[in-house]
């Protein structure tokens, strides 16, 4: 048989590998409807709950309205680890549940189909991997967290609640929770790779730490601990409307450090395991 | 140089091996069929080559670099167990995706080049979950040629395949590796039918691999006989082991072995007063010798 191909292997490079994996991983991203849907979830369900503050229950009497400030669906007044009501919990951090849940179904789906295999044959650094499904992940859920904030405006806009806020504060608090996404985001990565064999687990595993249950439960013991923040909820709890510089800073070292952390975790656990 | 070259490599699963210090070596340019029985360690030997798996031990070279080199990597080809597609994506998404993640230029060029190889242009916009088996078959090999591969893993192609799409995918592999001359590396159950293809052949057994050897080699060490039918089986049975040293009585058939002489069968077996109904000439093919390679090594 004549040999026709040329041998010929160039290595590539890191940025090579790293534009073709991000590549595919925007590609399905877009071209699936889970992400849509995620989105307008995002943005529904906080203009629900701005909306439907205050309305009347079932008796006709008004109920204690969640807000009187339409700000405070995307942070708290200040940071807080105790949860007391529903409107100290319900804010931009629950784009974090969401996000968790929709990574766990985009990197199942990795898993559950053999693209995986498809992947890993032709890409043989386990870290690529990694990093593209973290960066990917991240976009996801910032895109997630745009459309909750619109939600929460319009709801805010339907209810008549106030807009009053310092934008300085507003913007550092939007933007730190964003930067916590790329924290967020290779957590997930993380849980999933470790479960890549039971899917309904890594969902659930991604659903109850996206809940910030462990640090909500760990604050009721020792109290609101500043602490807190060096882990991944209790920084985005610290992005707050009371939030500074500090604030924003505090949110990039630590998400920053987790994304490295979880990173390399994946990838040692990627290389030494076996894919199925 | 050899494409796959494989020392001492060994896998085991709750400490039983599945691959077991196995030895291979693939030539550039070969056509390798991989034949053993269900559990014999093939897929196993394919995953680890394609690096899904971690080896407890062992050297897995691709063309004289350590399998886990990037750029010899993104020149492998594989389809094992399943084609790895969204089921919800069309052919064409699946194969943009994985266009995408080899970082091709010309990938919608390169799109319809593989899929006219696997005779699927005409399904592109097919969502994969509606494609039938041999068509789900055809696109994993479509999405292994994607980028001009040096070496092709196919694990069971044919599998589960009807008569039909076992020959268009015969003819498929056929085009692959005379038109387009890359090492590929098949397994099979279908011997016959891949005996038609390969150039070289390594038959595994428990892990281990029993011999490695040439499609001239097989040729070489294939057996001639003639096999036939009297009326009186007993009577030509014991009148042709007096003249022939290697006469087995086989599914129904005389069968003497190693004589390319049917006049003198027939005149014997005359004169003997026996004779023939049916007689015709046979050689041993890769079928044959793999059952009688695994009959010695079981007894």
């Amino acid at each position: 048989m004549a040999q026709t191909h040329e041998l010929k292997f160039e290595n590539p490079s890191f940025g090579k590998r790293i534009k073709g994996m991000l590549g595919v991983d925007f590609y399905r991203l877009f071209h699936t409807p889970m992400f849509y849907i995620f989105l307008a979830i995002a943005a529904i369900i906080p203009a629900m709950i701005v909306s439907m503050t205050g309305m009347a229950g079932p008796d006709g009497a008004a109920t204690r309205p969640l807000y009187t400030n339409v700000w405070n669906i995307v942070a708290a007044d200040s940071p807080l680890y105790i949860i007391h009501d529903i409107g100290q919990y319900a804010n931009m951090n629950m784009v974090f549940i969401f996000g968790g849940i929709m990574v766990s179904i985009f990197i199942g789906h990795d898993y559950r189909s053999g693209y995986v295999k498809q992947l890993f044959t032709t890409h043989a650094k386990k870290r690529d991997y990694m990093i593209s499904k973290s960066l990917v992940s991240a976009f996801s859920m910032a895109c997630m967290c745009i459309t909750y904030l619109i939600g929460g405006i319009a709801g805010g806009l339907f209810a008549g609640l106030s807009f009053n806020v310092n934008v300085g504060s507003l913007i550092i608090a939007i933007l730190g929770k964003m930067v916590m996404n790329l924290g967020w985001a290779s957590l997930y990565t993380f849980l999933n790779v470790i479960f890549r064999r039971y899917f309904g687990i890594s969902v659930a595993a991604s659903f109850f730490i996206g809940t910030g249950i462990p640090i909500i439960g760990a604050a009721a013991i020792i109290g609101n601990n500043s602490l807190l923040n060096v882990f991944l909820y209790g920084s985005s709890v610290y992005a707050c409307l009371s939030g500074n510089i500090v604030t924003m800073l505090v949110c990039v070292v630590v998400s920053a450090a987790w994304t490295v952390i979880y990173n390399l975790l994946g990838s040692l656990v990627l290389a030494r395991c076996d894919v199925y | 140089m050899n494409a796959i070259e494989i020392r001492g490599l060994s896998k085991s699963f709750r400490g039983l091996y599945a691959v077991d210090n196995l030895n291979m070596t693939v030539p550039v340019g070969a056509i390798y069929g991989f034949i053993g029985e269900n559990g014999s360690g093939k897929s196993t030997t394919e995953k680890l080559i394609c690096g899904h798996l971690v080896p407890d031990k062992g050297s897995i070279k691709l063309f004289d670099r350590k399998y886990t080199n990037a750029g010899v990597r993104a020149r492998v080809g594989a389809l094992i167990e399943n084609t790895g597609c969204f089921p919800n994506s069309s052919v064409w998404d699946n194969l943009m995706m994985q266009a995408i993640n080899l970082g091709l230029s010309d990938r919608a060029g390169e799109i319809d080049r593989v899929l006219r190889i696997v005779r699927m242009e005409d399904n592109a916009k097919l969502k994969f979950k509606k494609c039938s088996l041999g068509m789900k078959q055809r696109i994993g090999i479509a999405m292994a040629l994607l980028g001009d591969p040096a070496l092709l893993i196919l694990d069971e192609p044919i599998n589960g395949l009807d008569a039909e799409g076992m020959k268009m995918m015969r003819e498929i592999l056929v085009d692959i590796t005379r038109q387009y001359g890359c090492t590929v590396l098949i397994s099979s159950h279908i011997l016959g039918e891949l005996e038609k293809i390969a150039t070289h052949y390594g038959i595994i057994r428990q892990g281990k691999m029993l011999e490695e050897l040439t499609a001239k080699d097989l040729e070489g060490r294939a057996k001639v006989f003639t096999s036939l039918k009297t009326q009186n089986m007993q009577g030509a049975f014991g009148l042709l082991r007096q003249k022939f040293p290697d006469v087995r009585a086989e599914d129904g058939y005389i069968r003497i072995y190693d004589v390319d002489d049917t006049e003198g069968i027939v005149g014997l077996l005359m004169q003997g007063g026996f004779p023939v109904r049916e007689i015709k000439k046979n050689k041993i093919g890769l079928e044959e010798y793999y059952i009688e390679l695994m009959s010695k090594k079981e007894a």
